[in-house]
């Protein structure tokens, strides 16, 4: 029997020495969904995942996998895991690797050869087999890691900052595994601090800051009960150059701008298409006009307040 | 079980596949032979010609009767040199250059004083080697005795016999039985035996800890950690690593045994005649003291590997761990320290408390073992002990190794430790 939730946290906590990681953490995880856990740096994501894989055990709460209550190394066969920071044994070889951590994963050597041989082909590394892990490119290694993650055909992967560190190809290679392993019927939970990325990939998100859930639930749901009605205003003046209607608080309750386009919550009783008006009456080439939902983004800094966001309105160049 | 199998068996294959393996296993025995038997080659070596004049000054001729003893001793070429009591000074100085050109090593002056008040002198080039002195005194005191002996009127015939030299044999007496095995020979034993257990317990532990660092370093140990257990990982690297530990100890020994069980062969292949009986150089190893080098080295090397385990967590890079690791290594060092007292004084109380001492008692008891009879109730309390502490350690070194491998950054303080210990 396969629970239609294979992820469900109820009221999880888990404290440190010097703070408090995660507090009071609860959040369901659909079966076959693409899950994103989204936060700044330090939020508690990693933590997060570290206690679904019973690498470190929650101090309050209970985590039930696949509709049961056994641990996560319990059922670790069911589980492939990419964590943050990646790395393997440089010195063993690419084969011999893949089955030695598809056998801590109840893998019997023989198919875990087989499957490793193949996988390795399919990636273009077949020739590799043989060599140290030394030997290959860091990319390579990416890809050996990867293997290992799903090797043992698990039914939920969990990638920790799956995009972080991948240079933009790279980085679409992983967004189209994501979607073909989803796909397959195959569970992904990622973490990640780019909201974009998970704009495009998610069913369903859960953000968190500061240790605690902010918001979570279906993605679509998420946007509709953020409410509010959302602008998106480009001018190709900048839109500096717009100030005074961007102020203007009978028109516009807050406006989050960015240099190139701005992101406006229309003030409650007012009209958009008034705003466009008084752009245009200002004097202001305008590029663009949307009437939008709140993307991940705005519905986060409205939530969390700008000073969390931080990290999250500069995700540094190479997150992308 | 089954998921420790997998660590049991990638930590041995990876490590017997690597070539530190191979030339450690190669070399391991070279440098023991050569441990033993450079010391003897020097020796023999050492055992050059010495040329000595022997200045006699003596109103009875006593000087020659030394030289011809002295010339006698094999190493030893003496020459008599009959000098006026007045210019002895003056031969002196001309030997001092001829000393100087390493013509000759050194002189001996020899005046009546030698025979009544047993004072001589002797100036030479070789006197700072204590051997090359004791051979010389040994000799001398010899001749004066004759001398005085003789002055004394007691028969040429009677001082020959009472010269006969001593030839004591030592046979080692183990469980109750007299062995083969000389006093040279069980001093050997046991100085190989302190040599494999040092070196193997450090060694090997070491390479527990680099192993535990390593995978910390590359982070892998959080994908192990998601599929096996803390206690699992641990306790899988410790058994693989000293498996292949045991697999290099196995080689040796097989070897060992051929070798000594071919010794005539091996002899003649070296040129050496086959000396009467065993030889010293091979003593008789029985099984029982395997069984105490054996199980002593597992649980010492299990009771370090621990400790050296638990540091690897502590750390986050192999020279950080090597710097902490000091600790840990001090506490293996004490008996190798102390060996030569123990070897001195097998029953002394030194030897029995360091050998029962379980961070000790690893190297010390088996040390103590060869070189003389451990009664079974110190046996047993030392090997009680070391269990003892194996449980307490491994507890408290697995409980910090599961915090430690996941916490990075700044090395933690003895508090810190306490607490991890506490909560894990």
């Amino acid at each position: 029997m396969t629970p239609d939730n294979v992820v469900v946290l109820e009221g999880v906590t888990k404290r440190f020495a010097t703070h408090t990681a995660v507090s009071d953490l609860s959040l369901v995880v659909p079966r076959g969904s693409i899950y994103g856990l989204l936060g700044p740096n330090g939020a508690g994501k990693t933590t997060t995942i570290r206690m679904i894989l019973s690498i470190i055990v929650p101090d309050e709460g209970a985590i039930t996998l696949f509709g049961a209550t056994d641990s996560g190394r319990d059922v670790s066969g069911r589980i492939g895991y990419l964590p943050e920071e990646r790395g393997l044994y440089r010195k063993m070889r690419v084969g011999d690797l893949l089955v030695f951590l598809a056998e801590t994963k109840g893998i019997t050597r023989g198919v875990a050869r087989a499957e490793a041989r193949r996988w390795l082909e399919q990636l273009g590394l077949g020739a590799w087999e043989h060599q140290k892990l030394d030997a290959l490119s860091k990319g390579m290694q990416q890809k050996v890691q990867f293997i290992s993650t799903v090797l043992h055909r698990p039914d939920l992967v969990i990638l920790d900052e799956a995009f972080a560190g991948l240079d933009p190809v790279n980085a679409q290679v992983m967004k189209d595994t994501v979607v073909s392993l989803a796909r397959s019927g195959t569970t992904v939970v990622f973490s990640t601090h780019v909201m974009e990325h998970a704009e495009k990939l998610c069913d369903a998100i859960c953000i968190i800051a500061r240790g605690r859930k902010i918001v979570d639930g279906r993605l679509a749901d998420v946007r509709r009960g953020h409410g509010g009605r959302h602008v998106i205003v480009a001018v190709e003046q900048g839109v500096g150059s717009a100030e005074r209607v961007l102020t203007d608080r009978a028109l516009v309750a807050k406006a989050d701008t960015y240099g190139q386009y701005a992101e406006l919550e229309v003030a409650p009783g007012a009209d958009p298409h008034r705003i466009l008006e008084a752009l245009l009456a200002a004097g202001s080439r305008v590029t663009r006009f949307e009437i939008a939902e709140p993307t991940l983004h705005k519905i986060f800094i409205d939530k969390v307040g700008a000073d969390t966001a931080s990290a999250l309105a500069n995700p540094g160049g190479d997150h992308a | 079980m089954r998921k420790m199998w997998v660590v049991i068996r990638r930590e041995f294959v990876e490590r017997v596949r690597t070539k530190w393996f191979i030339i450690s296993t190669v070399l391991g025995p070279l440098l023991m032979v050569a441990f033993v038997a450079v010391p003897l080659i020097m020796a023999r070596k050492g055992a050059q010609e010495r040329v000595i004049g022997v200045i006699d000054a003596t109103s009875t001729e006593f000087g020659r009767r030394l030289a011809a003893s002295l010339d006698r001793a094999p190493p030893i070429k003496a020459s008599w040199l009959p000098t006026p009591v007045a210019e002895i000074e003056q031969a002196a100085d001309s030997l001092a250059v001829l000393i100087g050109a390493k013509v000759v090593d050194g002189f001996m002056i020899v005046s009546d004083e030698a025979v009544d008040d047993g004072k001589l002198e002797y100036r030479g080039s070789n006197v700072s080697s204590p051997r090359d002195m004791q051979i010389l005194s040994t000799l001398v005191e010899e001749a004066v005795f004759t001398e005085r002996l003789g002055r004394a009127g007691v028969d040429a015939a009677l001082v020959r016999q009472a010269k006969i030299p001593l030839q004591l044999r030592t046979l080692k007496v183990a469980g109750a039985r007299t062995t083969a095995s000389s006093g040279e020979g069980s001093f050997i034993l046991a100085y190989v035996i302190w040599l494999l257990l040092y070196m193997g317990i450090l060694l090997y532990g070491v390479n527990v800890m680099g192993s535990v660092v390593e995978e910390k370093t590359s982070r892998i140990v959080e994908v192990l950690i998601s599929s096996l257990k803390p206690f699992q990982l641990l306790a899988g690297k410790i058994i693989g690593v000293g498996g292949v530990g045991l697999f290099q100890f196995a080689i040796w020994g097989l070897c060992g045994a051929v070798l000594i069980d071919r010794r005539e062969l091996v002899f003649r292949l070296l040129g050496e005649s086959v000396p009467g009986g065993s030889t010293a150089a091979f003593p008789e190893v029985p099984l029982a003291t395997v069984a105490v080098f054996l199980l002593y080295f597992l649980l010492g090397y299990f009771l370090y590997a621990a400790m050296f385990a638990a540091v690897g967590a502590m750390t986050s890079s192999e020279a950080e761990a090597r710097q902490a690791a000091n600790f840990v290594v001090m506490l293996l060092v004490l008996p190798s320290v102390l060996m030569i007292g123990i070897l001195n004084d097998p029953d002394g109380t030194m030897a029995i408390a360091l050998s029962i001492v379980p961070f000790t008692s690893p190297i010390a008891m088996p040390v103590r073992w060869a070189a003389a009879e451990v009664p079974a109730t110190e046996i047993m309390s030392s090997l009680g002990a070391l269990a003892a502490a194996l449980l307490a350690v491994t507890w408290v070194a697995s409980r910090i190794y599961r915090v430690g491998i996941l916490a990075y950054g700044k090395r933690p303080g003895l508090r810190d430790l306490v607490r991890w210990v506490r909560t894990a």
